[in-house]
């Protein structure tokens, strides 16, 4: 209430903007009216910004899904052969040395890492723009960063998922049935390991936009991460309850998805 | 199956990436136009001033006010060329420039000027400025050119609520007319830049007005703006905020700390503007509470700390000593004994305070901050002085909106705070004892204060309000109801090619023969 009228405020237009906000009413009432709102597609309307929580939402939503769809590409781009690989030759040099990168990739935090980027490429060799979004250049840098991070975790993951499946009796089989190693990897190790990777995948994005409000507030993206963290800090509840609610709702999706990918990868999965 | 789906898979992938390339075509925008660009931590709420107690700096240009404040805090004619005020001080009559049109090209009436602050003091809108208005009983056009403005008491401080923001001069009928998009898409008044566009979350495009000729006097040639175009973009991080301003992208930042100043000593492209602020920063503590309700133990406290030290390494000499309870810079309002009348760093008289009070053998207090580097290092100065008089602080920081909410509950013991305020009513604002809990977190509750401060509030010339303010600031001197320490420097780096940069204290003219080099 404070937030909205200031501490100096006469009783007349502290009482009005309550009465407004339904703030008079009790505590299960406003749960319930919250609750039926939101079925109704009405999230609100944001506090200090004086806009349907709904609007605020729509304009910054498709940014932060381009940012983390994007940058989850790029990850599983990079991080599905280098696990593979690192699979492959276990225990040889390829692999500790992929599996080092990926180690050094978990522990940098994305804050630093992306400040790292952006001094090296936009600041010192002005290849990117520093800040802001629009354009494809734009998305470069932030892209990479998400994109190299996550390519970390995911290249650990996806290299133990392959092991897993390479110890299956399966495996031994068609290496018995005298199978070249290539057919016997991309045959019936990978296919295998498909389903854990799609899994993968789903929750990664979950993930990512999750993380997007550090990132957004290096970058200076107005994205939905960015749009929750304010509102954080200026107490404006009805915006964090609406972002919260769409990112947990994008983490549901992002699975949702996953299980579907599961029929293609997979024939024994049928809905 | 799996050749098919791994193939769909990457020319997707392929697809999806190459996408934007295909949009990029329209960037690259090369133009001789002049466009500045200021750099923001924070990006406007809402653009519709009525609504909010926070005013984007992109409302200075879009309105003009009745009265503005030129580069030494005087009041001067704005939109109003003169004004007088009736011999009992309730009705002010402001006559009105002649001429003045809105962007949408209306002509700017009265009637427009008697809505407006009929619309701040209507309690169905709102405004957290009510209160500000809380003297003006009501406001009526008389004809066309001229405004009278009616108060409940005599308040000679009204030229300074008209000098604020929150007191543009906004289209009446273009406020009805845009309803719930009025603040959001549209704005319309009559100052030297329009709103081109308003990305929100990123930044505030302004365009110049063509027609603006009818600027302040104190301006160079009528206020008429130079600069094509203001940007105020905001970029939350401060280390990308000073890359795009090293970098050229953004020519001016704002309020720069004295971290930031260090690093752009050595920039060459970029001048640091500092200048005295009406800001000051103090202890204060929960004088309601054991053992600030004895007088010894808060002038002890005053006693205990050395400011000169605390310039010197906190803020690496970009602030001055505060010894009173205002801003220097407010030259009329300041009481100019407040040095001579106030505390001199003595830990010896600090310690006798003490003894006398009963905490000879030492005390132990907490001392909560606002999480930011600046005032970390405050608190911990500020710790280590304390010690030496024998008083155990232990300091709890806070994000800046858990502090807010600390100190409304009142769980606060000593604390530090800044405020950032060119006129004596800040008083009012945080020592009259109906301002408990909040803003009145010392929880000063002192009647003596409060008669002082509605005397001086109710003044009928800006004189003997001045005067009158004097004995409140000498009574709260005495009475030690904060530890005054420091009143920093405004400062804002500008790029070297803006030309002819002045630097207003308040509100940064850059109508004022301000131009910028490409």
């Amino acid at each position: 209430m404070d937030l909205m009228v200031g501490p100096n405020v006469t009783p007349e237009v502290y009482e009005n903007v309550r009465n407004k906000l339904g703030l008079d009413k009790p505590l299960y009432v406003q749960y319930f009216t919250f609750l039926k709102n939101v079925l109704r597609g009405d999230l609100g309307t944001s506090i200090l910004k004086n806009v349907p929580v709904k609007d605020l939402i729509a304009e910054r939503l498709p940014i932060t899904l381009k940012l983390g769809v994007l940058s989850l590409m790029v990850s599983f781009a990079i991080a599905v052969p280098v696990g593979i690989q690192a699979a492959k030759h276990r225990n040889t040099p390829v692999d500790y040395l992929s599996m080092t990168f990926a180690l050094i990739g978990i522990s940098i935090p994305t804050f630093g890492f992306g400040l790292t980027l952006l001094y090296i490429f936009a600041y010192k060799l002005r290849w990117f723009p520093i800040s802001g979004h629009g354009s494809f250049w734009h998305l470069v840098l932030p892209v990479f960063t998400v994109g190299l991070t996550d390519a970390a975790v995911t290249a650990r993951m996806v290299r133990s998922n392959i092991l897993e499946v390479m110890g299956e009796d399966y495996i031994r089989t068609a290496r018995s049935k005298g199978l070249s190693e290539k057919i016997v990897m991309n045959k019936h190790a990978l296919r295998n390991a498909l389903i854990s990777i799609i899994t993968l995948l789903g929750m990664r994005l979950g993930w990512i936009l999750g993380g997007s409000a550090i990132l957004e507030t290096v970058f200076s993206i107005p994205g939905l991460g960015r749009l929750m963290v304010d509102g954080i800090f200026s107490r404006d509840y009805p915006v964090v309850q609406g972002s919260m609610l769409v990112l947990g709702a994008s983490v549901l999706f992002g699975n949702l998805i996953a299980d579907i990918l599961y029929a293609a990868a997979d024939p024994r999965i049928r809905y | 199956m799996s050749k098919s789906l791994l193939k769909s898979l990457s020319l997707f992938l392929i697809i999806v990436l190459l996408l934007p390339l295909g949009l990029v075509g329209c960037g690259g925008e090369k133009s001789s136009e002049k466009v500045l660009v200021i750099g923001y931590d924070k990006d406007a709420d809402t653009l519709d001033h009525f609504k909010t107690g926070v005013y984007h700096d992109a409302l200075i240009y879009v309105y003009d006010r009745l009265v503005t404040r030129d580069y030494d805090y005087n009041y001067k004619p704005g939109l109003a060329e003169s004004w007088e005020i009736s011999d009992d001080g309730t009705v002010w009559t402001f006559h009105l420039k002649k001429g003045v049109k809105f962007h949408d090209g209306t002509p700017l009436t009265a009637e427009d000027v008697a809505w407006c602050i009929e619309k701040i003091i209507d309690p169905e809108t709102g405004s957290p400025a009510q209160s500000d208005f809380a003297a003006v009983k009501a406001a009526k056009a008389v004809d066309q050119h001229t405004v009278e403005i009616h108060l409940k008491h005599p308040f000679p401080n009204l030229l300074f609520i008209l000098s604020n923001t929150v007191a543009g001069i906004a289209s009446k009928e273009a406020y009805e007319k845009y309803g719930d998009e009025y603040g959001s898409k549209y704005i319309v008044g009559s100052g030297p830049y329009m709103l081109e566009e308003w990305k929100r979350g990123e930044e505030v495009v302004l365009k110049k007005n063509p027609d603006y000729d009818w600027g302040p006097d104190w301006m160079e040639n009528g206020g008429k703006p130079i600069i094509d175009k203001l940007v105020f973009r905001s970029i939350p991080e401060e280390t990308t905020r000073l890359m795009e301003l090293e970098a050229g992208n953004v020519h001016i930042l704002r309020d720069i700390t004295s971290n930031v100043l260090l690093q752009l000593e050595d920039n060459e492209d970029i001048e640091i503007y500092s200048a005295e602020s009406t800001r000051l920063g103090y202890l204060a503590y929960a004088c309601d509470k054991e053992p600030f309700t004895d007088i010894r133990v808060r002038r002890a406290l005053n006693h205990a700390i050395n400011k000169e030290e605390i310039i010197k390494y906190v803020f690496r000499d970009t602030a001055q000593p505060a010894y009173g309870y205002l801003p220097p810079k407010l030259k009329d309002e300041y009481y100019p004994n407040s040095k001579e009348e106030g505390y001199e760093y003595d830990v010896e008289k600090a310690k006798e305070l003490l003894r006398e009070a009963g905490y000879g053998n030492g005390l132990k207090l907490t001392l909560a901050a606002e999480n930011s580097t600046e005032f970390k290092r405050l608190a911990e100065v500020i710790q280590d002085q304390l010690k030496e008089v024998g008083i155990e602080v232990e300091i709890q920081l806070y994000d800046s909106s858990s502090y807010t909410a600390m100190l409304k509950e009142g769980k606060q013991e000593l604390f530090l705070r800044q405020y950032s305020w060119p006129n004596a009513d800040i008083l009012d604002w945080f020592l009259l004892s109906s301002q408990m809990p909040y803003p009145n977190h010392s929880r000063w509750n002192d009647p003596k204060t409060d008669e002082l401060i509605q005397r001086a509030a109710t003044m009928p010339t800006w004189e003997e309000r001045a005067l009158a303010y004097h004995d409140v600031q000498k009574h709260l001197i005495e009475q030690a109801v904060w530890v005054p320490i420091y009143i920093p420097n405004h400062s804002i780096a500008v790029r070297k090619e803006v030309k002819n940069f002045k630097h207003h204290p308040w509100m940064i003219q850059y109508n004022d023969g301000i131009d910028l080099e490409n």
